[in-house]
């Protein structure tokens, strides 16, 4: 199946969902994202970290280094209190966006 | 986030900027491990897998880039890697730079000296409470053409006491005060100002009080305020001088207070130290009391409108208020057609919060043109440092394509080579400002030496407008400068430079067409230049009627009646003394004297007719004014002998065409009074009044015959040296009149005193041009140069083939000489437009004068053809088997 670009401005939202399961490493988030999505979402390196090191610095996420499963040391990052936040407006948003477009397409 | 985190994380970020790139660099390489380890657990070869996690990342400096320029401060950091890689760039090659800062600086300099007079005479606020707010009141009455702000103060008083109108009104007007006591008198720049002046001001006093409306009424015991600077100077900032008496023309004048630091009259230009009050006058200098009387317009006002009045609704109650008290403040001696012609006149406001100062009108135009030949000589300049950098660019293509090709994108790198050329522009600015500092006090020096009664002082301290247009005018000139080159360096395909390794094959057309449009600015400039030029020497040269060398003058003024004949004895007696005389007035001194005459017989016309000059014995001799009939006053034409006159052509002509005017008799109001005059002498014309306008009918009278009052100069014909027949002339003076201050100078200072714009103007053209000549010869000489350079193979096999030396350098010299007429083509239309423009600014010849173009296209050629000779030359010493071995 073709792969699709992430959505203008969801990308901050699927990051911040996967991260609020558990700490990942940017590797980690990009096959998550790959994997949930059904192999739809693309997302190249080149737009992830800029996004990651971007919700570092506005205080969403914190990030620590830490040993993999296969000991490589690798830059875990985690969600911080205002990253729930952030994560729980954008999801509210989110959900009603999709209830606003689902009304749109099923009511015409 | 708050502002401060926000700050602060921006801070952090700049600062540890080290770290965070170690960082960054170690989770990419984690990416690519944790990548590569995964799919060697799914079974991809070790080699193979390490490829693949590469390819996946994209590129990891794209990828670091894009991190950088995400997050906070991302611009300031990349903006100052640029500058110190510009820096550094820079600094190796300590020549070029140099060169292109150095031209940047007489550029900008440039810019900001005369921008900084500009800002000074027209654009800067007077230092008063909302100055935006305040208005000038002009009147025009039915008989004039044009509006003007003169004003009497009968008209400024009746409108100040309507306040439903105003919320003040402030006339004013500068005025010289003689102050100290008797022996140590010196003449201080004053003003005059009406009651209301300092409250519509909105100013308060740093000491004492400032004058108001109760100063302002006749009989008011006479009181002074100080400017800052002269309380300063004078008292050292003593709150004591509050109180003390200070003599103003010989009269004890209280000191009541001092105006605040920085403001120093709405008189712009004219400094005024020290400020009385109209009503004080007739106490003060009773000669100049008639000042007070109706008839005279003197006075400018400044007016603060009702805040809650619309302009309209303004000016309808000013023309409503007019119709009411005009005829009260009319002079009621005025002929009946004058008061009808005030009474109808329509009052206008036009904006004044800039104060007001007749240099406006004098060198408005001037430094228009000034500023736009410093904007061209600016664009030379650039064209210049434009060439230097694509000179330069092509040298550096190998650098770019590299830089290309492992992945830096064009906008950066464009934004890398802008940054240089901000650094340059910014560099050139600051040492621009430094030499403009200096320059503009020059330049106000010069404006200073005019025929103003005052020196002329502006305030020239960096404000934020001279920063702010130097800085704009630096940043378009990195622009202009910058970009051409930048796309040009950027433009190529990293392929085609890395393999075939030489320089490129495309030949830049930018260059030849940068050099051509330099030619054609400086022709301009030159063509302006030599208009000037000729303007200038046209007015030295001027028969303006009479000798302007080896004659001083001597106003002796604050004597208002004869001065007795015992002076004159005692300076002839001086050492060098050919001939001395009294008069009046003196040609070219700023101030002048008319009154009606016409022949015996005739009715005498309400308006003057002649300008009137009260001539002593010798006066034609020591001016050397040739005499054309007649004789020249003598001793004997006394107050008892019967009254004379001379006139000069152009009044024979005028009133006696075709006739012998000798003999005949004239009627004449003299100082009031009316004579019958006896003709007996005609002279030449002379330029009493100013160089450019035709001389003017002129009666002159004995000055033993005249009554009341009146001014005296004293005029000295020596032989010798100049500085030694001043010094005696005035010994004998301050013996013989101790008590006034008298300043003797040569009559030729007020003839250079008529032509210090034309001078100013004369000069910083040709300078300017001469400037733009050597910037464009650089050009010429640079774009042929690297020619040459780039060319020696070319040429090698040329003269391999059997090409002369002579063919060499004429091949050389013509692709020059194809570049200047081109150049020349454009430039003279350009030229002919602008000295249009500038015409009223030239005398004695046309703007489109064929010799004038002639001479600068001459110029123009000569030198260039110079500085192409030197590229040729190396052109044809061009070793062919040298040339062809070479790469």
């Amino acid at each position: 199946m073709e792969k699709l670009d992430v959505p203008q401005g969801t990308l901050d939202l699927m990051i911040l969902t996967i991260l609020s399961r558990e700490p990942m490493h940017g590797y980690g988030i990009s096959q998550k994202l790959a994997a949930l999505s059904h192999d739809t979402f693309q997302v190249n390196p080149g737009s992830l970290f800029p996004t990651l090191y971007r919700l570092e610095q506005d205080g969403k996420v914190k990030a620590e280094w830490a040993p993999t499963e296969n000991n490589r040391n690798a830059k875990y990052y985690k969600l911080t209190a205002a990253g729930k936040k952030q994560l729980e407006r954008h999801r509210e948003r989110w959900e009603r966006i999709q209830f606003a477009i689902t009304g749109v397409l099923e009511g015409a | 986030m708050t502002l401060l985190r926000r700050l602060a994380s921006v801070a952090r970020w700049v600062l540890r900027r080290k770290r965070v790139e170690q960082e960054l660099q170690e989770e990419l390489q984690a990416f690519i491990d944790i990548s590569a380890a995964q799919k060697i657990r799914d079974g991809v070869e070790p080699a193979e897998a390490r490829r693949l996690a590469t390819l996946e990342l994209g590129g990891v400096e794209q990828t670091k880039e894009r991190v950088r320029s995400f997050r906070h401060g991302g611009l300031i950091d990349q903006f100052s890697r640029d500058l110190r890689y510009a820096i550094r760039t820079l600094a190796k090659q300590p020549g070029f730079t140099l060169v292109v800062v150095l031209t940047l600086a007489m550029g900008i300099g440039a810019n900001t000296a005369i921008f900084s007079l500009f800002d000074a005479l027209m654009l800067r606020w007077l230092p008063v409470e909302k100055p935006q707010e305040l208005l000038l009141l002009n009147m025009q009455p039915t008989d004039a053409r044009e509006p003007g702000q003169t004003l009497s103060y009968a008209i400024v008083k009746g409108l100040a006491e309507h306040s439903e109108i105003f919320e003040g009104v402030a006339g004013f007007s500068g005025f010289p005060l003689d102050v100290g006591p008797a022996g140590t008198v010196t003449t201080q720049n004053g003003a005059i100002v009406t009651g209301g002046y300092y409250s519509t001001l909105g100013l308060n006093a740093v000491a004492g009080r400032l004058l108001a409306e109760e100063d302002d009424r006749p009989g008011a015991p006479p009181v002074a305020v100080l400017s800052y600077g002269y309380w300063q100077r004078e008292f050292a900032h003593n709150p004591g001088a509050i109180g003390q008496s200070i003599p103003l023309n010989g009269v004890p004048v209280t000191i009541v207070g001092v105006s605040p630091r920085g403001f120093v009259g709405a008189n712009v230009g004219n400094i005024a130290d020290i400020t009385i009050a109209a009503a004080a006058l007739p106490q003060i200098a009773p000669d100049a009391a008639p000042l007070l009387a109706p008839g005279n317009f003197w006075l400018r006002a400044l007016v603060r409108p009702g805040s809650d009045i619309s302009i309209d609704e303004t000016n309808a109650r000013l023309a409503a208020l007019w119709r009411e008290i005009g005829d009260r403040v009319i002079a009621p001696h005025w002929p009946a057609s004058r008061r009808k012609s005030m009474a109808d006149a329509v009052f206008s406001l036009t904006p004044g919060g800039t104060g007001w100062t007749f240099l406006r009108g004098t060198y408005e135009k001037p430094l228009l043109v000034l500023m736009a030949i410093v904007g061209v000589v600016l664009l030379i300049a650039c064209a210049n440092v434009a060439s230097l950098l694509l000179a330069r660019a092509s040298a550096r293509r190998r650098e770019m394509a590299v830089r290309l090709a492992i992945g830096a994108s064009r906008r950066r790198i464009i934004g890398q080579l802008l940054t240089e050329s901000l650094l340059l522009a910014f560099s050139g600015a600051a040492l621009g400002i430094a030499m403009a500092w200096l320059s503009a006090r020059f330049l106000v020096a010069t404006i200073s030496s005019g025929p103003f009664p005052f020196p002329v002082m502006f305030d020239l301290t960096p404000n934020w407008h001279t920063l702010g247009f130097t800085a704009g005018i630096a940043s378009i000139t990195a622009l202009l400068f910058g970009l051409a080159p930048a796309f040009q360096i950027t433009a190529v395909r990293p392929s085609s430079v890395l393999v075939d390794g030489s320089r490129g094959s495309s030949r830049s057309r930018l260059l030849p067409s940068l050099v051509s449009f330099q030619v054609a600015l400086t022709l301009v400039l030159l063509i302006t230049a030599s208009l000037f030029v000729r303007t200038l020497h046209n007015l030295q040269t001027l028969d303006i009627g009479f000798n302007r060398e080896g004659v001083f003058v001597a106003g002796l003024e604050g004597r208002r009646t004869a001065v007795s004949s015992d002076v004159l004895a005692a300076v002839l007696q001086a050492p060098g003394v050919l001939s001395a005389s009294l008069s009046t007035h003196t040609p070219l001194s700023g101030s002048y004297w008319s009154e009606p005459a016409v022949p015996a017989g005739q009715p005498l016309p309400d308006g003057d007719t002649a300008l009137f000059v009260g001539a002593g014995p010798s006066y034609f001799e020591t001016m050397q004014t040739p005499l054309v009939a007649g004789r020249e006053f003598t001793e004997r034409d006394s107050a008892q002998a019967g009254a004379v006159a001379l006139i000069n052509e152009a009044y024979a002509a005028r009133f006696f065409p075709k006739q012998n005017p000798l003999g005949q008799g004239l009627s004449a109001r003299v100082r009031g009074q009316l004579r019958d005059l006896e003709i007996i002498g005609v002279v030449k014309n002379t330029n009493a009044v100013g160089l450019r306008r035709p001389p003017r009918s002129t009666v002159y009278v004995s000055y033993a015959q005249l009554t009341g009052d009146f001014p005296t100069t004293l005029s000295v014909r020596t032989s010798g040296s100049l500085g030694q027949s001043a010094s005696s002339i005035q010994k004998v003076l301050r013996e013989k009149l101790p008590n006034s201050p008298v300043q003797v100078q040569p009559i030729s200072r007020q003839v250079q005193a008529q032509m210090v714009q034309e001078r100013m103007m004369a000069t910083l053209a040709s300078g300017f041009g001469i400037l733009a000549l050597l910037l464009a010869c650089i050009g010429l000489y640079g774009l042929l140069a690297y020619r040459v350079a780039r060319r020696t193979r070319e040429i090698g096999i040329h003269m391999a083939l059997g090409a002369e030396r002579k063919r060499v350098t004429a091949m050389v010299l013509s692709g020059a000489a194809r570049l200047v007429a081109f150049g020349i083509l454009l430039g003279l239309p350009a030229a002919w437009a602008v000295s249009r423009w500038i015409e009223e600014l030239l005398f004695g010849l046309k703007p489109t004068d064929p010799a004038t173009a002639g001479v600068a296209i001459a110029l123009l050629m000569i030198v260039s053809l110079v500085a192409a000779y030197l590229p040729a030359r190396r052109a044809s010493r061009v070793d062919p088997m040298i040339a062809l071995r070479h790469d």
